[in-house]
């Protein structure tokens, strides 16, 4: 299920960190591929008003490029701890910022990114709003879960 | 004019990206020195004076808060300026910092020209 409240704030998030953290431009959106696709998977839990938590899914290839252009080295040279802390760091990026521009006069607090393999990669469920996007060497999905208040006059999270 | 500073952040691919865009902006560096939180950052000031602190704010271990309580306790290390890199662009957050010391912030995604400008901002350089 998609929201459409948070949609654009998850693609406008990809695009901007994409581009400006990454140097690349987002293609546009694409088809999400099948679950079992290569793929780097991560996910993030965060507090703020609402709770929740992300998951971003990039295809290897695509993760081996941003990876290089973000610490502006050769491919073939990257290191596997250079990769994931990339990916890590990318993911914190954009969670960071759909939340900053969901919940701009509150607070928000993210766990630490953590990169998950097998049936929690793919793990997909009723609630989440998700955006794949083309990045020139393969996908990138963002899903994101807030869950539900359950009191509208709580007061607002401030970490 | 050359400039000494350290960068804060848990991420090691962080660090480089950041000390990679301030080199590349041309922003002259005499040294960058690195701390993975608060408490290498402190370690590192007790034998290296720097010029200006670049810090994330969540961090395991001593996070950025509290590395800007420590240098606003420590007389020898209030005078540094710090500034706060975070992916939390939030108005209370960004308060919250700024009163507890830091001298800017910049929030990710940034362009580099921005964290140039925020350092030189920071760090009264005058305008080419």
């Amino acid at each position: 299920m998609t929201d459409i409240t948070i949609l654009p704030a998850l693609s406008s998030a990809v695009s901007e960190v994409l581009e400006r953290m990454f140097f690349l431009e987002a293609l546009g959106e694409a088809v999400e591929p099948a679950p079992e696709a290569e793929t780097v998977t991560i996910q993030i839990a965060f507090e703020g008003d609402p709770a929740g938590s992300f998951q971003m899914r990039v295809a290897r290839k695509a993760a081996d490029a941003i990876a290089a252009d973000f610490l502006g080295e050769d491919p073939e040279t990257l290191t596997c701890q250079q990769r994931t802390d990339v990916t890590l760091e990318l993911g914190n990026m954009i969670c960071g910022s759909v939340l900053s521009r969901m919940e701009s006069s509150a607070s928000f607090r993210l766990g630490s990114p953590r990169a998950v393999e097998g049936e929690e990669a793919m793990r997909s469920q009723p609630g989440d709003t998700r955006y794949t996007v083309e990045t020139g060497s393969g996908t990138l999905t963002v899903s994101i879960r807030m869950e539900e208040r359950t009191c509208p006059s709580t007061p607002r999270f401030a970490s | 004019m050359a400039y000494r500073v350290l960068i804060t952040d848990d991420s090691p691919a962080m660090r480089a990206f950041v000390r990679r865009v301030i080199e590349l902006s041309g922003f002259e560096l005499s040294a960058c020195f690195e701390a993975g939180d608060g408490a290498e950052a402190l370690a590192v000031l007790k034998s290296e004076w720097v010029d200006a602190i670049l810090t994330d704010i969540n961090m395991p271990g001593v996070d950025g808060e509290e590395l800007l309580r420590r240098l606003a306790a420590d007389e020898m290390l209030r005078g540094i300026p710090a500034i706060v890199i975070s992916t939390d662009a939030t108005a209370n957050r960004i308060a919250r910092l700024l009163a507890l010391g830091a001298r800017g912030y910049v929030t990710k995604p940034f362009h580099p020209e921005t964290l140039r400008a925020e350092l030189e901002r920071t760090l009264g350089v005058p305008c080419d």
